[in-house]
Parts: structure tokens; sequence; C-alpha cells
């Protein structure tokens, strides 16, 4: 008999980027889906425009540990390529990963372009999105982050209505206009992945 | 019961705090602990009930805050980092031969791996120096439930009564669980009777230390039944400790056959004795798992009846915080394998100063102006704050870094050895925390220093707290003994550069002590509006008084 496995999610990104605002997203959602779940995360220093990342791990089981080994998150939420490229390895083999595709090279020594794309592509189950392109059809400068939540979505055990709510009271207060735009951004994110191979 | 709210566990503190009555909340802004304040000060600004959320100058006066309103015989929490309670430790310690009234928490957050600190000291040994009781969660609930219980001991115990966390779960986010909130109860002020006790002059103090050791059974005998003894057929045990408890509790799910290991679960300082050796009895060898220091690990292998393993003997890093991949290769278990990492080199993405920031300005003005006055690459004494991230390539402006208000004093004492010019910078806030006796001494020297002061009107690192020194930094410079005429306030901005550097240079070249603040809000703070109604009542104030 297996005991009930314990599920880990990575997100990573720049200082600014709304990492944190992301997980504590995902956190509420797998929370109102009856699961444990706990969320790590690193700030301080790194506001500063350094790299961020926060974990979020979640289980049928209550949970005591909010950090991860290395091979054991099943799934990637990258909100810049280079700062994906870092978590490769925290996946399971099976692991999946989502990834902005909009590099943020303020900073010295970015390696090329080409060369992060190719990296990212040889990785197994890596989704890309080009949240530039993302941004300008919807309107919406900021959409990349939940169309990345719309993208892992599709491998995680919550209900579309549970999604609805949680993104909605999360920007109740900026207004019924906002709210959609988030809505919007999550459902073309979600629409991104037709096949979750393994959800 | 209150629903559950999702909290980190620092907040858990705050929140537990509140709903133990306190009266008062006290603390220094020091990342991991923050929002430890934060979160009781909300609660209080939402009660408007009378109860008082107050960050102090620096940790010291935070303590004595919190140790006056326990006089008065109300319950209070004290919040600060590791290295503030340093700054803290006089009041500390010796508010453990006063004892309290009110119940008093201290909350101190550790940050093993230094995510934001210059050491990772380990507050436990604080306590034990100090004699005092000392609690360590491992969960958000934990923190949430031995801050209740720090305050009853507390007024058990008469005693203040340290929580310590680590980074790990002070930003661990979870499910919590509050209990019906208490109203501040009004024990009184310290009897008649007792005030002695609070009057540490030789006579009385040598009476309390007896006293305070004559104590400790009875802080041992309370912290006991928070400690737990689990039995196991095998010979090897593990002692836990912090997130070591949290994390080998979460291997034990996953391998089932870990529970054959005996392990000791400490959550409660003082440590028993007779429960280590009822321990040891069990084993032949121990793995320790604990943040930071080797505390149990030293305390168990002392008795040399087990082979004890952990830091020490390097089944465990000397330094750095712990991970659930290191307990599996202490005792031997399989790492989890992942997906290949990539090899492409990744260079690491540094923190760097915000665009727009007035510090970098200032900086550049100093750059140029140790240039102009033939002193380019002068050393420079820094201190902490955002303003730290100058000591980064390429900048490399500041070259040493040390504790709070180390900079002006080490800018004296490099003067009196002979260097010259001798600069320290240092924010409006580390001024007001301890600068100023630095900057009193400054001046009764008499000697050559130049200290730049970067007013940025808050507490911009830890997220843009109001500064204690906010809109009082010359009068406090003046009040210091700094000369009027050696005195400026300049704008950091790109087309001030100019003038800026020859204002700088004229300092520079002044025989004597002299002071150049840098005044712009931080830009963090600007887009949230900190200071927003602050600065529109001294709008209104002064078209109101006579205003020059």
């Amino acid at each position: 008999m297996n005991a009930p496995r314990i599920h880990g999610i990575v997100l990573s990104g720049v200082g600014g980027q709304g990492v944190l605002s992301l997980a504590q997203i995902l956190l509420e959602a797998l929370r109102r889906s009856g699961l444990h779940a706990l969320q790590s995360e690193i700030h301080g220093m790194s506001q500063r425009g350094g790299s961020v990342h926060a974990q979020v791990c979640y289980s049928e089981i209550p949970l005591t540990s909010p950090i991860l080994d290395e091979g054991g998150a099943d799934l990637l939420i990258a909100l810049e390529p280079l700062e994906a490229l870092r978590y490769v390895s925290m996946l399971r083999m099976d692991g999946h990963l989502v990834v902005s595709e909009e590099p943020q090279m303020d900073m010295t020594g970015y390696p090329p372009l080409d060369d992060i794309y190719a990296a990212l592509k040889a990785v197994r189950g890596a989704h890309l999105i080009d949240t530039e392109d993302l941004a300008r059809r919807l309107n919406h400068r900021q959409a990349g982050g939940m169309a990345l939540l719309g993208m892992a979505s599709r491998y995680l055990p919550i209900e579309d209505g549970v999604w609805r709510d949680v993104i909605s009271q999360r920007f109740e207060a900026k207004g019924a206009r906002v709210t959609d735009k988030n809505l919007e951004a999550f459902e073309a994110g979600r629409g991104l992945i037709h096949d979750p191979v393994g959800a | 019961m209150i629903q559950s709210t999702l909290a980190l566990g620092v907040e858990a503190v705050g929140f537990a705090a509140f709903d133990a009555g306190i009266k008062g909340a006290f603390g220094y802004p020091g990342t991991p602990s923050t929002e430890g304040f934060e979160a009781v000060e909300q609660l209080i600004l939402e009660a408007r009930d009378g109860r008082a959320a107050q960050w102090a100058a620096n940790e010291k006066v935070a303590y004595d805050l919190g140790l006056g309103m326990s006089y008065a015989g109300f319950r209070s929490l004290v919040t600060m980092k590791h290295v503030g309670l340093n700054v803290a430790m006089d009041a500390y310690a010796n508010s453990a031969l006063t004892g309290v009234r009110g119940g008093l928490v201290l909350l101190v957050a550790d940050d093993p791996g230094m995510h934001s600190s210059q050491n990772e000291q380990d507050s436990r040994r604080l306590a034990e120096f100090a004699w005092l009781p000392c609690l360590e969660p491992s969960t958000v609930q934990e923190c949430y439930d031995l801050t209740h219980r720090a305050f009853e001991l507390s007024e058990a115990l008469q005693v203040p009564v340290m929580l310590r966390i680590v980074t790990r779960l002070a930003h661990c986010r979870a499910a919590l669980q509050r209990k019906e909130p208490l109203a501040p109860a009004a024990l009184g002020l310290v009897p008649e009777a007792s005030v002695q006790d609070w009057v540490l002059i030789p006579a009385n103090a040598r009476r309390r230390y007896v006293n305070l050791l004559a104590k400790q059974p009875r802080l041992m005998a309370e912290a006991t039944p928070l400690n737990r003894l689990v039995p196991g057929p095998a010979r090897r045990g593990v002692a836990l400790a912090g997130m070591g408890r949290a994390y080998f509790g979460q291997l034990l799910h996953e391998n089932p056959a870990l529970a054959e290991l005996p392990r000791l679960e400490i959550a409660a300082y003082p440590v028993d004795p007779a429960l280590e050796e009822a321990f040891l009895a069990q084993v032949d060898e121990v793995v320790v798992f604990e943040e930071d220091y080797p505390v149990l690990e030293e305390r168990l292998g002392l008795r040399g009846t087990a082979r004890v393993r952990g830091r020490l003997d390097g089944a465990l890093p000397r330094t750095g915080e712990l991970a659930p991949r290191l307990l599996k290769a202490a005792l031997g278990l399989a790492a989890s394998a992942g997906k290949a990492a990539v090899s492409l080199d990744l260079p690491v993405r540094a923190p760097r100063f915000c665009d727009g920031c007035g510090h970098v300005d200032a900086y550049g003005a100093l750059r140029d102006a140790l240039a102009s006055v033939g002193a380019p690459g002068t050393r420079v004494f820094g201190d902490i704050g955002c303003y730290t991230l100058a000591a980064q390539e390429p900048m490399a402006a500041v070259h040493a870094v040390v504790e709070m208000g180390a900079s002006i004093s080490m800018a004296v004492g490099a003067a009196l050895a002979g260097q010259t010019p001798s600069v320290a910078v240092i924010g409006d806030s580390t001024f007001g925390h301890s600068g100023l006796p630095a900057l009193l001494t400054a001046a009764d020297s008499g000697v050559n220093v130049t200290v730049v002061i970067l007013d940025n009107r808050v507490v911009g690192m830890t997220g843009q707290q109001p500064s204690q020194a906010l809109d009082q930094v010359e009068r406090m410079a003046r009040g210091m003994g700094v000369a009027a005429d050696q005195l400026q306030v300049l704008l950091p901005v790109p087309k001030q550069h100019d003038a800026n550097v020859a204002a700088l240079a004229t300092a520079l070249r002044h025989p004597g002590l002299s002071v150049v603040v840098f005044r712009r809000e931080c830009i963090q703070s600007i887009r949230r509006g900190v200071l927003k109604d602050h600065d529109r009542q001294e709008r209104e104030r002064c078209t109101t008084e006579a205003c020059s």
C-alpha cells in the first residue's frame, strides 16, 4: 500500500514579477480544494530585483516540511526563462514546466537567449509561452503570471470554480475590470495546454 | 473556534500575542521577524481599544518598552531578528533578574543560512546564557500555540520567555486555527513589596540572581511537558528540534520504517537532563537535527554514552540551514532523483538598487567627490540597509559592513589611526538605531570624519516602515554636537550631481567632523504612498502655524 504522495510546485522569477503573489493564489486554491498545503518563500534582500522563488507542497496527509528536495517537484512555474533553468533539477522525472519566454536581462552575464531557449526545450515536459505577445493580444501588461497559472492548472487537482473564486477574491479590491482581465489571462493560459499528460 | 486562515509562521506569533491579550507590541524591523510585528500591529489598529503597537528606535528600546509594560501589569510582545537581540541583550539578560509582572514574550527570528543577515548565531544560546526559557515551534500552528503557552509560562514562572523561530518557519505559509481572543488583563503594577526586585543595585541583584538560579528546576519542569521521548526498537535514534522536527516528521510519513528510531523531540528549553538520559539509555548512536548551533548535539555528546552525530562530526554541514535532503543523507536514505540539472552556466542574479533609487545618485556623488579631493578609491565604512548593496561590484562603494551603526564609530577609529579622509555612510533609520551615540563620540573626538547620511525617510529594506528619525536627521545631528556650518542637506538626483560633488568635496576637505545628508524618499515608499498622510498633515500644520 502506498502512502498518499506529497506533491510539489516550484515558482520562480525575478523580484517584482509577482512570484509570491502567484504562490499565495495557488496555496489558497489548494486549501479550498480540501488539501493540506504549505508554502515557503524567502523575502528580504531578494525583493530588490534578485532571483525569487517560492515552493508549494500539497497532499492528502498533513504536512510539516515547507521545502522540497531536488526531484520532489511535479511542476515548475517560471516567470522568466533563466530563472526556470535554475530549478529544472527540482522536478521529478515526469514533472512539467510552464515558463515565460520573456527574459529579464537587467543583470551582468545574461547567457545568449538562444542557449536558454534550447536548454528549456530540451527538458521533457516543458511548455513555453510568449507572455509578451499574450500581454499585447489581451491588452493586459501583466497577463503573463496568470496565464502561467492557467497553464499550470491543467496539472493540478483544483476545480474551475475554485480557481475563479480565489482569483476573483484576490483582485476584488482592484475592481471588476482588473478581476476580469486576470480571469481572461488565466483562461488564455489554460487553453494553451490541450493534453496534460501525467495530470 | 475561529475559522482557519492562511498565515506565515511569524504572523502566527503576532496573531497569538493579540489573542493572548497583549496590551502592546514593540519591535525593530529585521528579516525574518518584521511580519510578526506587522501582523499584530494590524490587529491592534483594527481593534481600536487602547492597545499599543510601536516600532522602536532599536531592539533594546523595544525590549525596555515591553518590560515597562510588564511592570505596569500587562502582557506584551517584543519582536526582533537574531542580531537584534545582541543590541537588546543588556535589557534581556537583566530582565531575567527583575522577572516580569505581565507576561513578556520575546519573538526572535534566527536566520540559518544567512538569507538576509550578517551571521547565523543561535538565539537558544542567548536564552541559556540569560537563564531563561525558550520555546521552539516547528510548524505554523505551533508558532501560534506555543506563543500562547509562552505567555502563560511567563506569568506562571515570572520570567520573560523567548520564542525562537527560523527563516523557513517564519516564512512558511499555512492554514492556522486561532482561538477566541482574550481582552488585555490588568494585573496591576509591581506590588510595593516587590519593588526592590526591580532595582538591580548589587545587594538586590545578588538576591535576584540566587532567585533566578533557584527557579531553574521549575523552568525545566515546565518545559518538559512540551518535550517528548518516543521509544522505538532500533539502537540508533534521532534528536530533533525546530525544523529538524518538521523535516523528520515529514520523512516519517514517506518512510514508515523510520518509526523504529527512538526519538527525542524538543520544543522547549531548558531541557531536563533526566529526559536526555532516558533517551540515551535506548540508543548506541544518535543523529541530531537542529538549526544553527550544535546545542543539543553538544549536550548529548558530553554524556559520552552514545555516538552522537550531526554538525560536529560532519554528518551534517557545519554551517547553513537544514533541508530534507541533508536529513536523508545523514540517515543513509536514498536521495530522490529528478531531472538532470541544466549544463548551461547560470550567473547569479543578485539583488540591486531599484531603478531611480536616490542612493545610487548619492554614491555617484561620493565617488566623484573623493576623486576631486585627490582621494579616489578611499575605503568607506558602510552600514546595514538597502545601501549595503553598494558593496557589490561594479559599484564597490563601501568597504566594511559589520553591524548596525558601526560605520560612524569605525570611521572615527580609522581617523584616529591616521586615515584621511575617513568616511562613513549610514541610513536614516540605522542612524536613529545606533548611529546617534556614535556621532556623539565622533563630535567629542574632534577627528576628521565625514558622515554621509542617506535619508530615504523609511526603513527601506524591510518593507518601508516609517523611520523613527523621520524629518529629524539634521536636528539630531546638531544635537549630537555637529556644527551648523558643517551640516549640509543635499538632494540626490542626477541633475544635482555636480553641485552635490562640490558640496561633498567641501565636507571632505574640512579638517573636522562634517555631516552630509542626502534626502530623497525611497521610491518604493512613494509608490506605496507610505508617507502620504504624514506629509499631508505636516503641510496642513505648516499652513496653520507659523512654520519656517
